[in-house]
């Protein structure tokens, strides 16, 4: 029972990491109808940013998102208006490719910059952790959660609260008709993967000081985020909020009782059992 | 002076052929010549890179079936070029069967395990179709590192030699590049013909209606699911050839090449290069593709072919700066290639070619 606790923490810790993720992917989603694969490299970035700015500035990871987070937003803001907007218009599977495109060049960037050497961001509370009711937690990712718990709650309010969030809800609702009521949909588009961007790059940073940082690490975050985001359904925040911290119970789950080796396959097993009886995720309605 | 001109019109008229003569008579030259090239050149480099080209058209003929006529792009094909290798490679060093015997082997299973994964995958469509391909063969990628007894895992498998072939009479020994050489040309051929013969077939015509119209196709008694797997299994027995093949001639596999998303990646882009859909358009694919790859892993071949000297700098520049950099100019590759000629450089020649031809029948 110790054991299961202890794990079922664990992935709820990590889940909250997953979820920030997955809500980049689901903003993306919702807004542009675009899976975006390049998702995963952009999480990269920030686990390479947030590196760059602690091994030559000795910035914190968890204060430098503030500055990843408008970096990422602004490289999304690119992508964007640069190239996805370009295929907005065209066939489905020309708008993964595109954005396969773009992961690669991302991914391979860095590697010529940073070549493929594993990197280690090691904070002076990296490997530290806390007990509570002797459930030990590790402290880096209990604050990402923390962190992640802020941000997601921050989004939350933007898009509910605030005249432009409106908007963007609306241009995901429909985007002809959030055109035709005034609303500039090309610019809720750049904001949105801006959005989803600095989303990722903020979950990359808080990561950064308990993973290994490489150029290709992003792939299995790519694949992860689709996980969670197809488990909430396609498009909904909330839904890859209590999708990524589910991907995260289950992996460290798996890990306990299977073998780490097989923590995704068990993930990724569930997805394709998850895509054949309910494709429009747990929470979703069945379109008719 | 304008009779000359009516005469030559009408020779020309009577000499020019027909587009699919046209193909052939392309494809016989380029046959020629690539069946010629052993016995001028000797560099093991260039032939390497033949080898690799020829197997690359392979698996972007066999992809091509499945994605370019029934427009199902699936990002999962190493999954079955992995199981080919594994198969060819597992039967020989574990017990002892020939490689000849295996690579067949290889082909059934990588059919049967292809065919199953269709049955499930193929009620999926658009991206959901994607991103189901791309887990069956992330979980094969996966297992296969994980279960180090049967697999060896990360570890991989060396190959020590090649037994040799007993055709009858003749005796084919797999030493040196020119055997795999032939050997990957004569497959690469058939699996051209036999993406013209799928292409002028009832098939061919189902797969392309299933292709732009799924819920038409089907209404007009088209049965999706038959066709979709059809398809499927045709693409994937000869993807697993080429990874039994892959296997015996580089002669090392692990896991996270003949698995991996990069590989089913690279598949994909080489039909997207030259043309998804058409016939010619993957072997347009490989000629740019492979040679631009393998300069990049391996400059020191152009010093080998003396195309430049061996203290030439370009070479040092691409060693230090751009030995991981293929995968880079792939990415490139595929953003220019989407965003300015999304039907692939067979596109863009034929409309670099069209203008000149109703030119000169104006005329």
């Amino acid at each position: 029972m110790q054991m299961f606790l202890q794990a079922a923490i664990s992935g709820i810790l990590m889940g909250g990491v997953y979820a920030l993720i997955g809500i980049g992917l689901t903003m993306i989603f919702g807004v542009m109808q675009v899976i975006n694969f390049a998702h995963g490299d952009l999480v990269m970035v920030g686990m390479y940013v947030s590196w760059l700015l602690f091994s030559h500035w000795h910035i914190d990871p968890f204060l430098s998102i503030l500055l990843t987070g408008p970096l990422l937003f602004l490289l999304g803001a690119v992508m964007q208006r640069g190239f996805i907007q370009r295929v907005l218009g065209a066939a489905e599977e020309n708008q993964i490719l595109l954005t396969i495109g773009l992961g690669l060049l991302l991914s391979n960037t860095a590697m010529l910059l940073f070549t493929s050497d594993y990197q280690l961001l090691t904070t002076s509370y990296s490997s530290a952790s806390f007990s509570v009711f002797g459930i030990s937690m590790s402290v880096p990712l209990a604050l990402a959660f923390m962190v992640t718990t802020i941000v997601a709650f921050g989004l939350y309010v933007f898009l509910m609260k605030t005249d432009t969030g409106a908007a963007i809800r609306a241009t995901a609702q429909d985007r002809e008709a959030a055109q035709l009521m005034g609303i500039n949909v090309t610019r809720m588009s750049v904001l949105a993967f801006g959005i989803g961007a600095a989303l990722a790059g903020i979950a990359g940073a808080l990561i950064a000081p308990t993973y290994y940082i490489f150029p290709h690490v992003g792939h299995a975050f790519t694949l992860k985020s689709f996980v969670i985001v197809v488990l909430g359904g396609m498009g909904s925040v909330v839904g890859a909020t209590i999708g990524g911290v589910l991907i995260g119970v289950v992996e460290s789950l798996a890990a306990l009782y299977l073998a780490s080796g097989l923590k995704e396959a068990v993930v990724f097993g569930l997805f394709l059992l998850l895509l054949l009886f309910r494709p429009q995720g747990l929470l979703g309605r069945a379109r008719t | 002076m304008s009779s000359e001109v009516q005469t030559r019109v009408t020779t020309e008229a009577k000499t020019s052929l027909n587009a699919s003569q046209r193909v052939a008579v392309l494809v016989g030259l380029l046959t020629l010549m690539f069946a010629c090239l052993p016995f001028f050149v000797t560099k093991p480099y260039l032939l390497h890179m033949g080898v690799l080209l020829f197997l690359a058209v392979i698996q972007g003929q066999a992809w091509n079936i499945l994605g370019g006529y029934a427009g199902q792009h699936s990002l999962g094909h190493a999954a079955y070029f992995g199981l080919g290798a594994y198969t060819t490679v597992m039967l020989m060093e574990q017990s002892q069967i020939s490689p000849f015997v295996g690579i067949w082997v290889g082909v059934i299973v990588g059919a049967a395990v292809s065919y199953m994964i269709g049955a499930i995958t193929f009620r999926l469509r658009g991206p959901y179709f994607v991103l189901a391909s791309i887990s069956v063969a992330e979980i094969i990628r996966l297992l296969a590192l994980h279960y180090k007894d049967v697999t060896r895992g990360a570890e991989g498998f060396l190959i020590s030699t090649v037994p040799v072939l007993q055709l009858g009479p003749i005796e084919v020994d797999f030493i040196g590049k020119r055997p795999f050489y032939f050997a990957a040309l004569i497959v690469a051929l058939i699996t051209t013909a036999l993406s013209y013969a799928v292409q002028h077939s009832k098939i061919g015509y189902y797969l392309q209606a299933v292709r732009e119209d799924q819920d038409a196709a089907h209404s007009i008694g088209i049965n999706l699911q038959a066709y979709k797997c059809l398809a499927l299994v045709i693409s994937a027995a000869f993807t697993a050839w080429a990874g039994g093949f892959y296997a015996l001639f580089v002669k090392f596999i692990d896991p996270d090449t003949v698995f991996g998303l990069d590989l089913s990646v690279q598949i994909l882009l080489t039909c997207i290069v030259g043309g998804i859909g058409t016939l010619l358009g993957p072997a347009l694919g490989a000629l740019v593709l492979i040679p631009l790859s393998e300069i990049l892993r391996n400059p020191k071949g152009l010093v080998q072919l003396g195309l430049v000297a061996s203290d030439s700098s370009v070479v040092r520049v691409i060693e230090e700066r751009f030995s991981n950099a293929h995968s880079f100019v792939y990415g490139l590759l595929l953003v220019v290639i989407i965003l300015f000629a999304p039907e692939g450089l067979f596109g863009v020649l034929k409309r670099l070619l069209a203008p000149a031809r109703s030119e000169r029948q104006a005329s």
